[in-house]
């Protein structure tokens, strides 16, 4: 249980680091007057890092909310779901690579855009399905939090990723997700079962797991390549 | 349709088995799928066994067929068979997709049967080889020589790319003594580096770790153990008499405990288990009860609140209430205890009824027993008595007592519950005279010597508190109270007067300790009733007179001639001898004294 306190400090500490991204590395860092002030600022590598122990938090959680769930709501014989990897998750504009070799290819352009489609497509099923945790009358009060937390974090994130992007790609970049709107209707369905409802939650989590370790492997892959770009590519 | 999807592919996939990546066949089974593993995240393989068709066994006859969920491709072959491994399929890094559902089926192309089905995603079959370089180095041995903590390295798996950040893994490390059973376990690390605490010189122990994937439950395969061992080294410090003295110090100390109780058994019995006080009653001393006097702790009880004259005051009422409802015209709608209480009368006339009563143990005419002034005074024909009126309600004196004199005046009257001092007493002898006896055992009851002056009226009306108190031994008012009362009384007017009146609030019960005087019937009304012819007005008599002198023959003789004896026939107390005026009517032992020749 030490490993957990120590996640959990952890988890603390790196809950402010929003605080240092906007403060360090503003997006707008300028005082009332207008003009540029002087910011603090933090390095890449540095925000690079704390965007990976971000992500790899949010990995993590998302994994003990799975398990969390699959082991209140859902029967036995269904956890072989689990291992399936999460069937009809909701798609993406443009398709990620699933082999090593090909996402040792993609640019760190790529990369970046795809983490930031990935983390804005999450917003707002993730709120989906806090409502209908909400509604389940013994939803354990540490799934409830952990959801609620990795909400949160994925705005941190997805702010992280801006910044990185205008830094590294020098480009701006708009931070709504409005674009995905429309891929997210099948959400806002009523649930009028339960098992529907629960089944529904349970791919929503395994899809939610999956594409956080999307994340995290490409922020990864990134790190490495800004560190040492030669045991990175692919032979 | 998401619903209908996920229903039947839940339907679809119960049937597969959860965990199969163990390659382990089950001979019981047709062909199947014994498992599917990955080391590395960028292959796989996947082993089937023929179970118990044997004719399936030769090569070729089952095959393997796959096909990734992401764009619903067609089933395709598998696209390596091992050669060197009997039924196995290998996924080299091209056909290895994670993040993707893949799903194998074990076909007999001959006969075009599926024999097994089976579906999963790449990560949830990955499991790791174990790690490399372990090692260990001393960190520290105890003061005592007898632990020592140590330091184990050891290197992620060479397959496992993890400066990428393809794998990210968790270890375990695990030691135990050795050839011992059970192995300890520690938490997972993240790190490639674990302290082990707490190990004793002179044993070996055996140290391993294996290592999972960070968000998965496959453990990989451990890897090999390393021994550690340190040799105890022999401590100077002798530890030897550190307990000795320990030991000793502890003995002294339960030594000087038992002593210390020993000694001072008393004050800890008295400390731990006080004594149980005994019941107390407050002012009385329990030696007064042991010895047994009795006078004085009824002197004390006396005192005591909860043996005011009131209690007293209540049994008379309780037993001997009497209340005649024969008389309609009587009857009211006011409740006895307005009558009791003397509220709300009007000046209407009274009947004073008296029931016989045989069961109440009736004082006779020998007992001493005080009429109730009241009483005497609602038999006085001057009150028209109402039915229900209690005796003991007093009235106002005006009302009272003059033979004949019609009753007009108002009835005052007071509440029977007030305190002795409230009076609005009767002006009216304290005693009566007994003047003939019923046929049925009734008491017919002369009217006393009457108080009639108006001046004595005011002055008893002016009296506002009489305050005495009633000691209910007796029907005699004590020496004190008869005293406090005469004392607010004017010197009688003559001996004829005999007893002066008392101005009492007789309400209080304590002077009437006996019984009330009772009519048998109403025949005796007449003698009552203010419509009745004229009372003969008798000359004033009491029942008692005063003891003047005390002749030879050792008899006390009441008033000289000029005054009445008393009638009362079986009364012994005839012929006393006329006495110096006195204040009261009592005769104190000491006057008796002076009576004796």
């Amino acid at each position: 249980m030490n490993k957990l306190k120590v996640l959990q400090a952890w988890l603390w500490c790196v809950s402010l680091w929003p605080c240092w991204l906007s403060h360090a590395v503003p997006l707008d860092c300028k005082d009332e007057t207008g003009s540029l002030a002087q910011c603090a600022s933090i390095s890449q590598e540095k925000l690079l890092d704390r965007v990976i122990q971000h992500a790899e938090l949010i990995y993590r959680v998302s994994e003990e909310s799975c398990t969390l769930f699959e082991d209140m709501f859902v029967p036995y014989p269904l956890h072989a779901l689990r291992s399936q990897g999460g069937n009809l998750c909701h798609t993406k504009p443009f398709p990620i690579p699933g082999s090593k070799s090909e996402i040792q290819q993609i640019s760190d352009k790529w990369l970046l855009h795809s983490v930031l489609m990935l983390v804005q497509s999450w917003m707002e099923p993730l709120i989906y399905l806090q409502t209908t945790l909400n509604r389940y009358d013994d939803a354990p009060d540490a799934l409830l939090n952990k959801t609620k937390w990795v909400s949160d974090k994925l705005l941190s994130l997805e702010q992280g990723v801006v910044v990185l992007i205008r830094k590294m790609l020098d480009e701006g970049i708009l931070t709504s997700s409005s674009i995905f709107e429309h891929t997210l209707t099948p959400y806002n369905e009523q649930s009028p079962e339960v098992l529907e409802s629960v089944l529904r939650n349970y791919n929503l989590l395994i899809c939610f797991k999956k594409d956080a370790h999307k994340m995290e492997t490409f922020l990864k892959l990134l790190k490495c390549r800004q560190s040492n770009k030669l045991s990175c590519v692919s032979y | 349709v998401i619903q209908r999807t996920i229903i039947s592919k839940v339907c679809v996939y119960v049937l597969c088995p959860v965990q199969f990546s163990l390659p382990v066949s089950d001979p019981s089974r047709g062909p199947h799928f014994t498992g599917c593993r990955s080391r590395e995240q960028e292959t796989f393989r996947c082993w089937w066994s023929a179970g118990i068709f044997q004719n399936l066994t030769e090569p070729g006859t089952l095959r393997v067929f796959y096909q990734t969920k992401n764009a619903l491709s067609e089933w395709q072959e598998c696209p390596d068979y091992t050669h060197t491994v009997k039924n196995e399929c290998y996924f080299n890094k091209t056909f290895t997709h994670i993040w993707t559902s893949y799903c194998i089926q074990l076909r007999s192309v001959r006969e075009n049967i599926t024999y097994d089905e089976t579906c999963f995603t790449v990560e949830n079959i990955v499991h790791p080889d174990p790690p490399i370089g372990l090692n260990w180095t001393l960190l520290n041995v105890s003061h005592s020589g007898l632990h020592f903590d140590i330091l184990v390295r050891w290197a992620p798996p060479p397959s496992a790319d993890v400066q990428m950040g393809w794998m990210s893994l968790m270890y375990q490390v695990q030691y135990r003594v050795r050839n011992a059973s059970h192995w300890e376990m520690l938490d997972l690390e993240s790190g490639t580096q674990q302290s082990i605490y707490g190990l004793h010189t002179d044993k070996e122990y055996e140290v391993r770790v294996r290592c999972k994937m960070s968000a998965f439950n496959n453990f990989g395969e451990f890897s090999d153990s390393i021994l550690v061992h340190v040799a105890q080294i022999p401590s100077k410090e002798s530890t030897f008499p550190t307990t000795l003295v320990l030991i000793f110090g502890v003995i002294g100390l339960v030594i000087l405990l038992v002593l210390l109780i020993f000694s001072q058994q008393q004050r800890l019995m008295v400390i731990f288990l006080p004594p149980i006080p005994a019941p107390k009653i407050k002012g009385i001393d329990p030696e007064l009860l042991k010895n047994g006097k009795l006078d004085q702790l009824n002197s004390l009880l006396s005192s005591q609140d909860m043996y005011k004259p009131d209690f007293y005051h209540e049994d008379p009422w309780v037993e001997f209430i009497q209340l005649d409802l024969d008389d309609p015209a009587e009857k009211n709608e006011s409740s006895d205890t307005q009558h009791l209480l003397g509220l709300s009368r009007s000046g209407s006339s009274h009947v004073l009824h008296f029931k016989s009563d045989d069961d109440s143990g009736r004082a006779s005419c020998y007992d001493p027993e005080i009429p109730n002034p009241e009483d005497l005074a609602a038999l006085l024909p001057g009150h028209s008595g109402r039915g229900d009126n209690h005796p003991l309600v007093s009235r106002s004196s005006s009302s009272i007592p003059d033979l004949g004199v019609q009753q007009t005046s108002e009835v005052e009257e007071t509440p029977i519950q007030t305190q002795p001092a409230v009076p609005s007493w009767v002006n009216m002898d304290f005693y009566a005279q007994v003047s003939d006896f019923t046929p049925a055992g009734g008491v017919v009851l002369s009217p006393g010597q009457l108080n009639s002056s108006p001046e004595k009226k005011k002055e008893e009306e002016n009296e506002k508190k009489i305050p005495f108190q009633l000691v209910s031994d007796g029907a005699y008012t004590s020496e004190n109270t008869a005293r406090q009362l005469s004392a607010d009384v004017p010197p009688s007017p003559g001996p004829e007067q005999g007893y002066q009146t008392f101005p009492t609030q007789a309400v209080e019960g304590n002077l009437w300790n006996g019984e009330y005087l009772v009519s048998t019937s109403d025949s005796q009304i007449p003698y009552l009733l203010p419509e009745a012819p004229p009372v003969p007005i008798l000359p004033p008599v009491s029942g008692y007179t005063v003891v003047q002198e005390v002749d030879a023959q050792h008899s006390l003789l009441l008033n000289p001639p000029s005054s009445q004896p008393a009638i009362c026939p079986h009364s012994p107390n005839k012929h006393l001898p006329a006495m110096p005026t006195m204040p009261m009517g009592y005769l104190t032992p000491d006057l008796l004294g002076n009576l004796t020749p």
